[in-house]
């Protein structure tokens, strides 16, 4: 297994937070992990443990003060020019809320095209947007739309097509199905399955929820408190955790959800 | 308790519900599920009487004995809040953030019940003590965004008690909370149902929540009720074939603790999406979407099965073996 991005001992806050001798004030606390390539992560735990900053630091849309975060054996910070170009096309991110990660006044042609002449420094034409939004399961006739025209479901699908337009290594997905009702999420979730196959990609997924977590991600980190609590793989950390919080976890997600004899 | 009787709303000519029955006893916990634009949250306000100005409304919605579609506003005032309380999605954007906590609890008080001066934040406190919440009596000088999410939705449901309902509409009251805060609001309501022999509706696109809080459901879809009845049966034995989709679509847990059997396992979806209002084809609405549409079902609107527990309305039904 060749390791794609590694963080050893990271250490992040935001502006302004106080840093005391303590443990205080600290968003990611002594953070350490890897990603292998072609892996499939699940990040899980409560809302404030840091899993999106986690991810946001990993793939270099925040900057860490301590610790290394290297991609390809690279620090991170030291990509400049084409290079830190190059270390954003290759990592790439879907968000929550395809509604506001997409600007109301463009066309999802606009849209599209956005990344590719940000990165690329070039103008797709429209087989090549065509073909990336056939990919998602939507057709042509999208690309003239805005977003209001579209449902939730469709713009998240938009918002994989545009993440994955400049052929990126790993793609983070921050919950990415969360805002979507459960049909929906059905098929979002078996899209991003389909393709990670086909592409070879790697996947590293916030997901608060379990079910889920352990379909798509074959090994998971469980967080809190801006600390890793757990990790490995999904199925003996769930099926054995040694936190008492894992297993916390694990009891709230099973009350609230259906039991299942097999995954189909 | 609460009764739907030929409930029909239609906005611009265009029909959002038709519900022909929708029952819900004292004490009853009764899950309403479906999608977005399913209707789910229109029959809510429905009953809520608070729907846009522009609705226009047939059949009854009959509450202790009193058809609440012909009360006007001022008899309406005297229902609303006090015999039925609600409890919506996001707290955040339900509590007033320049108002503290004590004062936002109170106001429901204050206007349903006599209680004046101490004797209203006596009630506060034992309020928010009610829905377990710490301290109550340095919370009640807080301002809502010093509270988690959890806390918040927390204050809203003492609100919405406050007046002793007998009946609480939760509408997708969880789904902007943590799994843990999640299971916490639950048994929450569960329990306070339980206590004070509440009724409870509760709105949810996901049947996992509706079958740990509810005894009783009805899945809508297209402003239809179709299938409804007592929860272990319909989730054991789903009829509707919507039903079945929605219970398939579910992530779900694996059972006992098998999670080799989940891993890479692709869900069974439903195929593309709600129609928009006024766009759902004729006889079953659910028939584009199905994958057992029979030549009887784009013909006619199915007409209803009903067994003691469990009624629904579909040409082609599923049933044991066939899950």
């Amino acid at each position: 297994m060749t390791s794609l991005v590694e963080v050893k001992n990271v250490y992040f806050h935001y502006p302004r937070a106080r840093i005391s001798s303590g443990s205080s004030g600290w968003t990611l606390q002594d953070v350490s992990l890897t990603i292998n390539l072609q892996s499939t992560v699940g990040i899980v735990g409560e809302s404030g443990s840091g899993k999106s900053t986690l991810v946001r630091v990993m793939c270099g849309l925040l900057r860490h003060q301590q610790g290394v975060v290297k991609f390809n054996g690279k620090e991170i910070s030291e990509f400049e020019g084409d290079g830190a170009n190059d270390l954003r096309r290759q990592n790439q991110i879907v968000f929550q809320n395809p509604r506001r990660s997409l600007d109301p006044r463009m066309t999802i042609r606009r849209s599209l095209s956005e990344p590719i002449r940000a990165l690329q420094d070039r103008i797709p034409d429209d087989e090549e947007l065509v073909a990336s939004i056939e990919r998602v399961g939507l057709g042509r006739e999208v690309l003239t739309r805005f977003p209001h025209q579209l449902s939730g479901g469709q713009l998240q699908r938009i918002g994989i097509a545009r993440s994955l337009s400049v052929n990126p290594t790993i793609l983070y997905a921050d919950e990415p199905v969360s805002a979507l009702d459960v049909s929906i999420q059905a098929q979002v979730l078996n899209l991003l399955m389909d393709l990670r196959e086909q592409l070879g990609l790697t996947l590293v997924m916030v997901s608060h929820d379990l079910g889920v977590v352990s379909r798509m991600c074959e090994e998971i980190i469980v967080m809190r408190e801006g600390q890793v609590v757990e990790s490995g793989r999904t199925e003996s950390v769930l099926s054995n955790p040694s936190s008492d919080y894992t297993a916390a976890l694990l009891k709230a997600a099973r009350a609230a959800s259906l039991e299942r004899v097999t995954g189909d | 308790m609460l009764q739907l009787r030929n409930l029909c709303v239609t906005i611009d000519g265009h029909e959002i519900i038709n519900i022909d029955r929708l029952d819900l006893g004292p004490g009853d916990r009764l899950g309403l599920v479906g999608e977005s634009g399913s209707g789910k949250t229109m029959t809510a306000k429905a009953i809520a009487g608070l729907l846009p100005n522009e609705a226009k409304v047939s059949g009854s919605v009959t509450f202790d004995g009193r058809d609440l579609l012909t009360l006007n506003d001022r008899e309406l005032a005297k229902v609303r809040g006090k015999r039925i309380g609600f409890v919506f999605q996001d707290p955040s954007r339900s509590l007033n953030p320049m108002m503290r906590i004590g004062k936002q609890v109170s106001e429901s008080i204050r206007i349903h019940t006599k209680l004046k001066g101490d004797a209203v934040t006596t009630k506060v406190i034992d309020l928010l003590r009610q829905v377990q919440l710490p301290n109550p009596e340095t919370l009640i000088r807080r301002y809502p965004h010093q509270l988690s999410g959890g806390q918040q939705q927390r204050v809203m449901i003492a609100a919405a008690i406050a007046a002793d309902p007998e009946l609480l509409i939760a509408d997708e009251p969880t789904t902007a909370l943590d799994v843990t805060v999640q299971e916490e609001i639950l048994r929450l309501l569960i329990s306070l149902s339980e206590q004070r022999k509440m009724g409870l509706l509760f709105v949810s696109h996901d049947l996992g929540v509706i079958r740990f809080v509810c005894n009783q459901v009805a899945v809508i879809y297209g402003g239809n009720i179709v299938e409804s009845g007592r929860m272990e049966e319909i989730i054991d034995r789903p009829m509707h074939r919507y039903t079945a989709a929605l219970l398939a679509a579910n992530p779900g847990m694996p059972k006992d603790n098998n999670f080799s059997t989940f891993i890479g396992k692709r869900l069974q979806t439903i195929a593309g999406s709600v129609p928009a209002v006024g766009k759902f084809p004729s006889g079953c609405r659910f028939r584009n979407r199905c994958q057992h549409a029979t030549e009887s079902c784009s013909t006619t609107p199915p007409v209803e099965t009903s067994g003691a527990d469990h009624r629904y309305l579909c040409w082609n039904p599923g049933g044991e073996g066939e899950k």
